[in-house]
C-alpha cells in the first residue's frame, strides 16, 4: 500500500510539477515555440497521424522537450485508444 | 597557468557572491594566490560578505580609469594574505566599464594570481557580459526553483554563445528533506533540465546567514555543511576528484540523489 500510495502521490507532488512546467517554458525560451504554436503543432500532428491510425486521441498527445548532451529532443507521446480486434 | 573563473547565474539572490567568497577563501586556504573581483558595479556586496568593507580606498572603476594602480585597489583578506579583493565601485553604474576594460583588468590580475574569481551581477545585460569577457571558465549558480533554473538555462545558452566553453553548475540551497518528500526538484531533475556538468551541490544551511552576518565565510567554519560543500567545489576546481557523496554526510544521500527510486511514504495518513 505504502509503495503504491507514494507512487501515485509522486505524480502531483510539487517537484514534478516544477520540472514539467520548466520543460514546457524552455521550449518557448530556447526555440521560440510559443504555447499557441505548440497547441497548433499537436493539432497538426493528430491530423497527420489520424490519416494512418484512426485510434488516435488528439487531446492526449503530449509534446515535451528533452535535453541531451549535444542536442535537445522534442518528444511526442501519442497514445492510441485500445480497440478490440475487428 | 592562471585561471579566470566567472561566477554567474542570471537570477539574483541565488548565492553568486557567497559562492565567490567561499571558493576564493577555500582556494587561498590550499595555498593558491587568489583575487576575487566584484563586477557588480553600483551594487557592491562581495566586500561585506568577506568582512572587508572598512578597508576600501579605491575600487575597480578607479583602476580602469587610471586614478590608482591595481595594487593600490587590492584589499588583503583578514585571514589569508594571498587572498585579495578588488571591490566594485558603489557610486557608478555598469556603463563605467567596457568588456575590453575587463579583459585588460583580468589579464593584469593573471600576472599576479593563480586564480581570479569574478563575481558577476545578475541579469543578461552589459554587466554580465563584462563579467564573462575575460573568463576562461564559467560557473553557473542556481537553486532548485523554477525561476532560478529557467534563468540558468538562459545564461548557459549565452555563455555558450560567447564561446566560454561548457559552464559547470553549482546547485545551491538544496533542502534534502524537501527533495525526499518530492517537494523540491532533485539534483537529477535539475541536471536533466539544464544538461550541464555539475561541480557541486551546496545544502541549505543557516550557518551561511550567521557567518555572513559577521562578515566571515562559511568555509572557515568546520561545522558548516555548506562550508564543507564549498571546500569540495574548490578542490574540484583544482582538478581533484572529490566524490559527490561526500557533499552530504547525512545518511540517505544516495537515495536522495536517485530521488525517483527512493520515494517513501512520508505522509501521516496511514
Amino acid at each position: 500500500m505504502g509503495v503504491l500510495d507514494s507512487l501515485f502521490r509522486r505524480r502531483d507532488n510539487s517537484a514534478s510539477a516544477a520540472k514539467t512546467r520548466l520543460l514546457k517554458v524552455l521550449v518557448d525560451d530556447r526555440y521560440k515555440l510559443t504555447p499557441d504554436m505548440m497547441a497548433q503543432l499537436k493539432t497538426d500532428l493528430a491530423e497527420v497521424f489520424a490519416r494512418y491510425l484512426p485510434s488516435i486521441d488528439p487531446d492526449s498527445i503530449e509534446v515535451t522537450l528533452q535535453r541531451g548532451e549535444s542536442n535537445d529532443h522534442l518528444k511526442a507521446d501519442i497514445p492510441l485508444r485500445r480497440t478490440p480486434n475487428p | 597557468m592562471p585561471r579566470v573563473i566567472t561566477i554567474t547565474s542570471g537570477k539574483g539572490g541565488v548565492g553568486k557572491t557567497t559562492t565567490t567568497a567561499n571558493l576564493g577563501t577555500a582556494l587561498a586556504m590550499s595555498g593558491a594566490k587568489v583575487a576575487v573581483v566584484d563586477a557588480d558595479i553600483g551594487l557592491r556586496n562581495l566586500d561585506v560578505v568577506m568582512g572587508l568593507e572598512n578597508r576600501i580606498v579605491y575600487d575597480l572603476v578607479d583602476v580602469i580609469e587610471g586614478r590608482c594602480r591595481l595594487r593600490q585597489a587590492l584589499i588583503k583578506d583578514k585571514h589569508f594574505p594571498d587572498l585579495c579583493l578588488l571591490p566594485a565601485a558603489q557610486t557608478r553604474d555598469k556603463d563605467a566599464v567596457s568588456s575590453d576594460d575587463m579583459i585588460a583588468l583580468t589579464n593584469q590580475l593573471r600576472a599576479e594570481f593563480d586564480y581570479v574569481l569574478v563575481d558577476s551581477p545578475a541579469g543578461i545585460e552589459s554587466g554580465f557580459r563584462n563579467a564573462i569577457a575575460g573568463a576562461d571558465e564559467v560557473l553557473i549558480v542556481t537553486t532548485p526553483e523554477v525561476s532560478a533554473v529557467r534563468d540558468a538555462d538562459r545564461i548557459i545558452g549565452l555563455v555558450e554563445a560567447f564561446e566560454k566553453g561548457h559552464p559547470r553548475l553549482v546547485l545551491n540551497r538544496i533542502k534534502a528533506r524537501m527533495v525526499s518528500r518530492g517537494e523540491m526538484m532533485s539534483i537529477e531533475d535539475v541536471l536533466q533540465i539544464l544538461a550541464i556538468d555539475l561541480i557541486g551541490v551546496v545544502p541549505d544551511d543557516e550557518a551561511i546567514i550567521t557567518s555572513t552576518n559577521r562578515g566571515e565565510v562559511a568555509v572557515l567554519d568546520r561545522s558548516s555543511r555548506a562550508g564543507r560543500a564549498f571546500a569540495d567545489i574548490a578542490r574540484r576546481l583544482m582538478g581533484e576528484e572529490v566524490p559527490f557523496a561526500a557533499l552530504d554526510e547525512q545518511p540517505g544521500f544516495m537515495e536522495r540523489f536517485f530521488g525517483i527510486f527512493s520515494r517513501r511514504p512520508h505522509g501521516s495518513e496511514r
